[in-house]
């Protein structure tokens, strides 16, 4: 019996920006949506099912897609919820996937938002640990200990114990990661829907902030944004007909791996480098395994990669497979991830500039996709073939990964 | 985190974009308290062997990795292990960060905190070291040995921090950096 | 579509304060039903999980669930519907031909949390919430009201079902202790206490703690486990518009579309003769009248017949048997397997082929999802 081949016809974005407080969440939903079936050109009652996700502490509403189902073509239609914390957009676009690959649904709707506005954001980030946290104080962690321990890094939490194990391995210096923020910022400015646009910063422009927490400083970090995004997917004999560019999707893989820092029940953390990402690895070997690509570097034209934190896409990029081990720091000095170069990496912005954390992850796919067709606003000078889209997330164990190309070689396991 | 907009910091060459403000609705809603619940039936023998001085890490027996402070669960056998084991005092610093006292609003002075690979264990424990030591001087890698609590009292700090030792690799690693 | 076979399962048994900790429950669950199927947590490929931070008290309430639900280093993803949805999501990726063998489970605990005041968050938030009157109570009682008096079926008649509903449950050894009660009658019920009219106390559910696992597989890879699997033959989602006032409450439309769906996928013509058993999760003892009307299991207003003749509604109690939220549609479809299988002790259904299990969420059933299960010899 024949399998289904899914891919992506097109996809949308809503305005981002730092406080959209001139709509409501079902309203930022709907711009996104609009946006995407505008750009496919067919009719929101065709498509068959709608997938939704976003990180609930946020806004202080518990599935909040019950209440915008019309605003989101969902009425009278099924729909699922998924959400995994900072790879909410990931899971939503690998769930899509798997919706029309089992061949019950033909074309679906995959939708990721964020209206970090709504809320606290600190409380919400810190919350992924309240349960956790709570019995210390029974057994002789006092609070002021807590507070210095375990809220070490401040907001950032785990990236700077990530920046501090990279930076020892491959001894990539400050400059190294300044450069990374300035690529991301300029190339933000090339991309509409982008919220930190500096087309004219410099390496001196972000040494010159403080530090947050050693040795991350206050120029390197992401924003918090609200956004909305969504991808639509449909079966392959429907995109020849509707799309002059169908994009497959070829692979897909979400490994997950033990939390760090912090484990259930007070038990100790089962990460002991932070920096070494089994799971990264393991979803890798899976997604190009499914998609047929031995090689990634020569393979793979342009990639997108989950880095609110600049170490972590030097990270990222090697961990994925794309460059060898502590070799980044000097691809990104000879310009190989530039916009004109062998590889670009993130010339949308990437998350360093825009993070609305239940879309960014799905953000990934969906700008590498855009450039696939020819269509994104910072098109790159290459024609791109084969491209991916990454998303991390979770106490640093969660990772989703999507490999995807113009032509369907999907290997049937 | 947003950047540019509460602190008064040089970052020109920023472009805004502006949103009128329509419509707001407050609201502050108290909805219930929740209630955790923990298994400690492997932390209870681990603080009273911390009170009696020995450092217990617990064992999964089929896939031989050590836990510390011990777990319910061992994920990668999907089973409860059950055999303790006695560690050594001596422990590597696998990861490291910094913290700053509350009246540091400028962050200048760093405060390391660090997670502790406990030698014979597979896991990492947030914890302090000694005061007075300079967060440039700490490295990945680095030996420490645990300092006990004046007072040990079956509590979490009875090992209260912990303290450097002399590392003859370190100098080696110097010199051929240096080279 | 082909089929996908449910080659184990495991329950935990509910309590009302269940000393046990989240992981611990959890592990219970999966290592139960791996067990139970003879398969090791090597041979997993991918996990499904099914919970709800604002149930549990935390964001991201998978993080820390990787170990106790089997997912270090597999491929996994988190629903927060019900567990029926994370069965719906396990079905998607068992067909893709990308996975062999899934392991769906879903927890909460309703002894940590107050389920009723956190509800309140489901809620739109310009209007409902501010006006803060629309509850579980008020709406199961607005639904019971339009049902009496659109098809003239008298409060008697629905209490007779919650008596049959509590009878099953008291036969039913994995059910909740404090809600069996065999001896129960009809004034029992139409007696206890008024929540919101005219929903009475002992038709509602009552809330505990609980976790459930089942693991599904490819069909080929299913006759290599066990000798006996259960096939998922059907299945069918739907979700209705959100403001009670535009649909009609003594109706359910998501319903009617998702199982018509699940049978035209099953190829069922006439579910009232060739469904032998029907699981249903509603959240009242009249919203499972009204969703078994939905599904075509009898006619319109007529819910009350199904106890006379025809499919057998909830022989295991249903939801009277102890709800816990994201885990009860779980629940109902490992009820189904226990029919088909032959191991229901104490209240089996002889003869059961085929069956029927639903699980729903959101205020007065908003979005359904119906499955279809075919059994072995039984």
């Amino acid at each position: 019996m024949a399998k289904v081949q899914p891919a992506i016809i097109s996809s949308g974005f809503s305005e981002h920006a730092s406080k959209r407080s001139d709509v409501n969440m079902a309203e930022l939903v709907n711009e996104a949506v609009e946006n995407c079936i505008q750009m496919a050109n067919i009719d929101w009652k065709d498509i068959d099912f709608v997938i939704n996700g976003n990180m609930p502490a946020f806004e202080g509403a518990n599935m909040p897609e019950l209440w915008m189902g019309d605003h989101i073509a969902a009425k009278n239609k099924p729909m699922l919820r998924v959400t995994t914390g900072g790879t909410t957009g990931g899971s939503v676009t690998i769930a899509g996937y798997y919706a029309v690959a089992s061949g019950l649904y033909e074309t679906v709707l995959a939708i990721g938002f964020e209206q970090q506005s709504c809320g606290d954001t600190a409380i919400g980030l810190a919350s992924v640990a309240l349960g956790e946290v709570t019995i210390y104080p029974d057994v002789g962690y006092d609070f002021a200990r807590m507070r210095s321990n375990l809220g070490a890094g401040a907001a950032i939490g785990v990236a700077s114990y990530q920046a501090m194990n990279y930076m020892a391995r491959s001894k990539a210096t400050e400059e190294d990661l300044a450069r990374v923020v300035v690529q991301n910022r300029r190339n933000a400015a090339k991309t509409w829907w982008t919220h930190l646009k500096m087309p004219t910063i410099t390496i001196e422009d972000v040494l010159d902030t403080p530090y947050i927490s050693y040795p991350l400083r206050f120029g390197m970090v992401c924003p918090a944004t609200d956004g909305a995004c969504a991808i639509l997917y449909t079966t392959e004999e429907k995109a020849r007909q509707i799309a002059d560019i169908p994009v497959y999707v070829n692979g897909v893989a979400s490994v997950a791996n033990e939390p760090a820092i912090l484990a259930p029940n007070m038990g100790g953390a089962g990460q002991v480098d932070p920096c070494e990402q089994l799971g990264a690895m393991k979803s890798a070997e899976l997604a190009y395994g499914q998609a047929g690509i031995s090689f990634p570097n020569k393979e793979i034209d342009y990639v997108e990669v989950y880095s609110p934190f600049p170490n972590q896409e030097l990270m990222w990029v090697e961990r994925l497979g794309l460059f060898e081990e502590n070799m980044a720091p000097e691809a990104y000095r000879n310009g190989i991830t530039a916009w004109n170069g062998e590889l670009p990496v993130n010339c949308s912005g990437g998350v360093n500039s825009t993070n609305a954390i239940g879309a960014s992850a799905m953000e990934r796919p969906a700008e590498a996709a855009l450039q696939i067709m020819g269509k994104a606003s910072n098109q790159v000078p290459k024609t791109v073939h084969t491209a991916m889209g990454h998303g991390w997330g979770g106490a640093i164990n969660f990772i989703t990964h999507v490999v995807m190309s113009d032509e369907p070689q999907r290997k049937w396991r | 985190m947003e950047v540019g907009e509460e602190i008064k910091m040089p970052l020109p060459k920023y472009i805004k974009k502006e949103y009128k403000r329509s419509r707001t609705l407050r609201g502050n809603w108290y909805l219930t308290s929740y209630k955790y619940k923990f298994n400690l039936s492997r932390i209870k023998p681990y603080l009273k062997g911390l009170k009696e001085g020995y450092i217990l890490g617990l064992k999964c027996r089929s896939c031989n990795t050590v836990s510390f402070p011990p777990r319910l669960i061992c994920g990668r056998c999907l089973v409860k292990p059950d055999q303790w084991v006695k560690l050594p005092e001596t422990a590597t610093i696998a990861t490291a960060s910094a913290s700053y006292a509350e009246d540091d609003k400028d962050h200048e002075r760093p405060i390391p905190v660090i997670g502790v690979r406990q030698d014979g264990a597979d896991t990492v424990l947030m914890h302090n070291m000694s005061e007075n030591v300079d967060f440039n001087t700490i490295y990945i890698g680095m030996p420490l040995k645990a300092v006990w609590a004046k007072e040990r009292k079956g509590s979490w700090f009875d090992i209260d921090h912990y303290e450097p030792l002399e590392d003859p690799a370190n100098e080696l690693n110097k010199e051929e950096n240096k080279k | 579509m082909e089929k996908v076979g449910i080659v184990g399962y495991y329950q935990v048994k509910p309590d009302l304060d269940a000393m046990m900790s989240p992981p611990e429950m959890i592990f219970n669950a999966v290592r139960g039903a791996l067990d139970s199927a003879g398969l090791k947590r090597k041979d997993i490929s991918t996990v499904i999980g099914c919970t709800n931070d604002y149930y549990d008290g935390k964001t991201i309430s998978n993080a820390f669930k990787v170990d106790a639900g089997g997912a270090y280093m597999k491929d996994e993803s988190k629903v927060e519907f019900d567990g029926a949805h994370a069965a719906l999501y396990g079905v998607f990726r068992i067909l893709s031909g990308n996975h062999k063998l899934a392991m769906i489970y879903g927890y909460s605990m309703p002894s940590c949390f107050n389920y009723e005041a956190v509800r309140i968050l489901e809620l739109d938030p310009t209007f409902d919430r501010t006006v803060s009157l629309l509850n579980s109570y008020s709406a199961g009682g607005m639904q019971m009201r339009a049902y009496m008096k659109k098809f003239n079926v008298s409060l008697e008649d629905i209490a007779k079902v919650a008596v049959n509903s509590i009878k099953n449950a008291a036969k039913n050894p994995s059910a909740l202790p404090e809600a069996q009660r065999s001896d129960i009658s009809v004034g029992d019920v139409l007696e206890s206490e008024i929540l919101c009219s005219p929903l009475r106390k002992l038709m509602y559910p009552i809330l505990c703690d609980g976790t459930a696992a089942i693991i599904l597989a490819p069909e080929k890879q299913s006759l290599k486990i066990t000798d006996n699997p259960v096939w998922i033959t059907g299945v069918g989602n739907c979700q209705d518009t959100y403001y009670l006032g535009e649909r009609d409450l003594s109706i359910s439309t998501s319903m009617e579309i998702a199982a018509n769906k699940a049978y035209k996928i099953a190829g069922i013509n006439d579910p009232k003769k060739e469904i032998d058993i029907a699981e249903i999760f509603g959240h009242t003892t009249c919203e499972d009248l009204i969703l078994a009307e939905a599904a075509g299991l009898c006619e319109k207003g007529n819910g009350t017949s199904l106890l006379d003749g025809g499919p057998a509604l909830n022989p295991s109690g249903g939801t009277m048997s102890g709800l816990t939220p994201c885990v009860c549609g779980l629940t109902r479809i490992i009820e189904a397997v226990k029919q088909l299988r032959g191991e229901a002790t104490g209240y089996q259904i002889s003869g059961a082929k085929k069956a029927v299990a639903t699980g729903q969420v959101g205020f007065c059933a908003q979005n359904n999802i119906l499955y279809v299960l075919e059994g072995g010899g039984n």
